[in-house]
């Protein structure tokens, strides 16, 4: 046999193991689609927050049906417009919790059913408000300023931090931001009582800053303020562009 | 020719004859009676739960991440120490020592010691049937000893996950309901409980002496010091969590009631007493030289500070920690150095000042100079430059600055962007390197962009644990042989310091404070005690108590002590938040032909952040998978 008859052979047996116990998996493809909104109690609107700065968990109960069966939560991503949109999910009996997100924990929605497309909202409470956001700039010094508010004060956890958040594009939030020692040495890391920190007063006036810019570049940027409470999220203000000249 | 060959055949076929029995019993399996009935057997039986412990030593492996580390949940018996280990240890973690950017892994290693705990249950449940063969006291210290060993893996659990399933007995699996070998985790509080039943059985009955490496009731009483403390700061603090709306927490699966933490704090305390009156002393034998002294002591073997050592010979029990810890090539044959000491901890010790009352560089004429007024224990922790090692002397300079007229301020931390730190002003450079004829760093550092090859990332290097006579070309994987010391006196001193002061009885918790820092050399041995609440962590804490605590991080500095202690002093999130590790520098200044020392942010500009879930680890999901009743999860996982 010559070298090229072995060659034929071999590639005729490499042809022949890629049709060798095949086996289609007639499991259906996930369809499903869950989507829908997180809202703030207070604005109504859809809460600020940054490209999945928290998740969504959710656990499939059908699957637990079957005897023995543990299921796990699955999370799902809430994108910076507080919409939450997931296309590839099994139909089902799911239990549904925004969970470790900046808002006073929430309870358990129990027994939604998915079946092709179901729209689930969540009304949140906030921990803090921020408004009346600005941002000042003299030459290329940046200056942030806003007003944080505690709408329930009783059982509050500390306030933990102020933190200013500078980024080149429209995603600016604890999840994207200029992440130097320049731009974060200058959070108020505060760690303290409502009461101690502001008072007998409901909101307080916090200016961070001056952040040092380059001319020439567009920012994007907001300030975000926490509690001590499990993974401190930040509530934000708006997002603000900057154009410095 | 053929007949032959038939004949062979039949020849052959008969010789080897079939049917032979062979269910022979094999002779060289030691069994129950052989093991139990003897104090060599147990000693035999023992040894294998010896090797496993959860002590967190050279070997450990924060990081279960390598291929050839899986399975080993952290802990590598044997001489398969990977050579990584020094850079994913619980120093690097919890922000001791820098070098390279390793993961935070908050969520651990996935220990769960029930094969060991079962093999411990066998001895318990099985040795009474051999107690005609033995003393009672020698019985009952065997006894005690097995109950040592499962009090230190409980203890290995419970400081990582809370509470977990209590196995007294012995399980069958075969004969036994699934539903009754699922068992469910016991409450935080019962599981320290029984750690501390274990341990207060062990204290009672065992020797008071017992050959290097083995326990004794001085030893189970040390261990009782270290897990009750533990303890009493998870009742005491972990209200400050704010778990309090997880499953976990509400079902009392981690965390305890604050009312529990006396009891827990007086257990600790009675422990140390025990072992202060025990034949323990601090290691002085190499006074007046306090560094060299403090140094010896992690080296000595015969140390009268060592209450417990885990022993490594070099050869088929070796470390790389030499290896690892010090530049290649002047000081070992390996890679190099994989972590340095931060400034922010040697800032805790006495520590000259580097800024002047004008808030300008202070100038130094050599650069040794730095150690004129440093605290002895320090020197003895961390080499630095004029130090030598090996017959080599450590020469460690960052760079020249041009001029440097302005405050420390305007150096910005190292800011490539302040204009003093212009590259026509300051000359950093590679080995060898001149300006105007002068060298521009010192022969181990600080060179930028540079492993551990004879480069200092952080101005100095450890010292502590480091073999100085060991010859560099010795230096290699898994040639070390240094015990790592488990347990000794000052760490003692600090358990029941910290108890006492919790306790209340703050001037008894000084005079712990004061011997250890008489022996440390520090300028102020016994600082006033101060009241005063301050609130770093957003819970109340007394001035005098962080001063305890601040003395446990000087101390036990790098003795894998600091990540377990933020852990269940619960402000391991509030310590590595956005933590920038920084580096001491050193600069020659060309025009004044003088040095400064500035305080520089690491030069990868890397923080440290840890989720406040790292108070507890995840129970590993396979184990949940296969036992639904350990739910619920720890918080945040």
């Amino acid at each position: 046999m010559n070298m090229k008859n072995i060659l034929y052979l071999l590639i005729v047996a490499l042809l022949l193991s890629f049709t060798a116990c095949q086996k289609i998996d007639n499991w259906e493809e996930p369809t499903a689609r869950l989507y829908g909104n997180v809202i703030d109690k207070y604005t109504g609107a859809n809460l600020l927050m940054d490209q999945n700065d928290w998740q969504i968990r959710i656990i499939d109960r059908t699957w637990e049906q079957s005897k023995g069966a543990v299921a796990q939560f699955q999370s799902l991503a809430v994108m910076k417009d507080g919409v939450y949109n997931n296309t590839k999910l099994f139909s089902g009996t799911y239990d549904m919790i925004p969970y470790d997100g900046p808002f006073w924990p929430v309870d358990t929605v129990k027994g939604v059913i998915l079946d092709k497309e179901t729209q689930q909202d969540f009304t949140v409470t906030p921990y803090l408000q921020l408004s009346n956001f600005k941002a000042t700039l003299n030459g290329t010094n940046l200056t942030l300023s806003c007003n944080v508010k505690a709408p329930v004060v009783a059982g509050l956890p500390n306030l933990y931090e102020v933190k200013g958040f500078l980024s080149l594009t429209t995603f600016c939030g604890n999840s994207n931001y200029i992440n130097i020692a320049e731009y974060n040495n200058l959070r108020k890391n505060i760690n303290k009582t409502w009461a101690a920190e502001v008072g007998v007063a409901d909101n307080k006036d916090y200016t961070l800053g001056p952040f040092l810019v380059k001319s020439g570049y567009t920012y994007y940027v907001r300030i975000g303020a926490n509690v001590n409470a499990l993974s401190r999220r930040y509530n934000y203000s708006e997002i603000l562009k900057v154009v410095v000249p | 020719m053929k007949i032959k060959l038939i004949l062979f055949t039949l020849i052959f076929g008969f010789a080897v004859s079939s049917c032979e029995e062979l269910e022979l019993k094999p002779k060289g399996i030691l069994g129950e009676p052989e093991l139990f009935g003897t104090a060599y057997g147990v000693q035999k039986y023992f040894v294998q739960l010896y090797m496993n412990l959860p002590i967190e030593d050279f070997i450990y492996y924060a990081n279960n991440s390598p291929s050839n580390n899986s399975g080993f949940n952290g802990y590598m018996p044997g001489n398969n120490n990977y050579w990584q280990a020094y850079k994913n240890s619980l120093a690097t973690m919890g922000g001791e020592i820098y070098g390279w950017n390793v993961d935070l892994n908050e969520g651990g290693v996935g220990y769960w010691p029930y094969d060991r705990i079962r093999i411990v249950n066998v001895f318990i449940n099985s040795f009474p049937n051999y107690k005609s063969k033995y003393d009672e006291a020698i019985y009952n210290s065997l006894m005690a000893e097995a109950r040592f060993l499962r009090a230190f893996f409980y203890q290995g659990m419970a400081k990582r996950y809370g509470g977990v399933p209590i196995i007294s007995e012995v399980q069958d699996p075969i004969n036994t309901p699934a539903e009754e070998l699922q068992v469910p985790r016991s409450t935080e509080y019962d599981t320290w409980k029984f750690i501390y039943e274990d341990l207060k059985f062990a204290m009672e009955n065992m020797n008071p002496t017992s050959v290097s490496g083995r326990a004794n009731k001085y030893v189970a009483a040390a261990l009782m010091s270290r897990s009750m403390l533990y303890a009493g700061r998870v009742a005491k603090y972990t209200r400050y969590l704010g778990f309090e709306t997880e499953a976990a927490m509400q079902g009392g699966f981690i965390g305890m009631d604050p009312s529990k933490a006396e009891e827990f704090f007086q257990y600790a305390y009675d422990a140390g007493l025990l072992i202060k009156n025990g034949p323990y002393a601090l290691y002085t034998k190499n006074y007046p030289d306090k560094a060299t002294n403090f140094a010896n002591l992690f080296l000595d073997k015969t140390s009268s500070e060592n209450i417990f050592v885990k022993g490594y010979d070099g050869l088929t029990f070796g470390h790389c920690y030499d290896a690892l810890m010090s530049p290649n090539p002047d000081f070992s044959s390996f890679v190099g150095a994989e972590g340095g000491p931060v400034l922010q901890f040697m800032q805790m010790y006495d520590f000259p000042a580097l800024t002047d009352a004008q808030g300008k560089p202070v100038r130094f004429d050599k650069r040794s100079d730095i150690k004129n007024a440093m605290e002895p224990r320090l020197q003895g922790t961390c080499y630095f430059d004029g130090d030598v090692l090996r017959g080599k002397t450590f020469s460690i300079q960052r760079g020249i600055y041009v001029k440097y007229t302005g405050t420390t301020a305007d150096a910005q931390n190292g800011s490539n962007a302040a204009p003093i730190n212009a590259t026509s002003n300051r000359k950093l450079g590679n080995k060898g390197e001149k300006y105007n004829n002068v060298l521009i760093t010192g022969d181990h550092g600080m060179f930028s962009g540079r492993g551990g090859e004879n480069n200092a990332f952080m101005g100095a290097f450890i010292r502590k644990y480091i073999d100085v006579n060991r010859p560099t070309n010795l230096v290699n994987v898994n040639k070390s042989n240094q015990s790592w010391i488990v347990f000794r006196l000052a760490e003692i001193y600090l358990n029941t310091a910290e108890a006492a002061y919790e306790l209340g009885k703050r001037t008894e918790a000084f005079d712990y404070v004061q011997a250890i820092r008489e022996r440390a050399g520090s300028k102020v041995t016994r600082p006033t005690i101060d009241q005063t609440t301050n609130s770093p962590y957003g819970y109340p804490i007394e001035a005098g108590l962080q001063f305890i605590r601040d003395e446990r991080a000087r101390e036990l500095y790098c003795e894998n002590h600091y990540w377990w202690d933020l852990k269940t002093w619960r402000i391991t999130d509030q310590v590595l938040n956005n933590r920038y590790l920084r580096a001491l520098t050193c600069y020659y200044v060309f025009d004044e032909g003088k040095y400064i020392y500035l305080d520089e942010i690491n030069r990868d500009n890397r923080t440290k952040t840890a989720s406040k879930r790292a108070a507890y680890e995840k129970i590993p999901q396979g184990e949940i998978n296969k036992n639904p009743k350990l739910l619920p999860q720890n918080p945040l996982y």
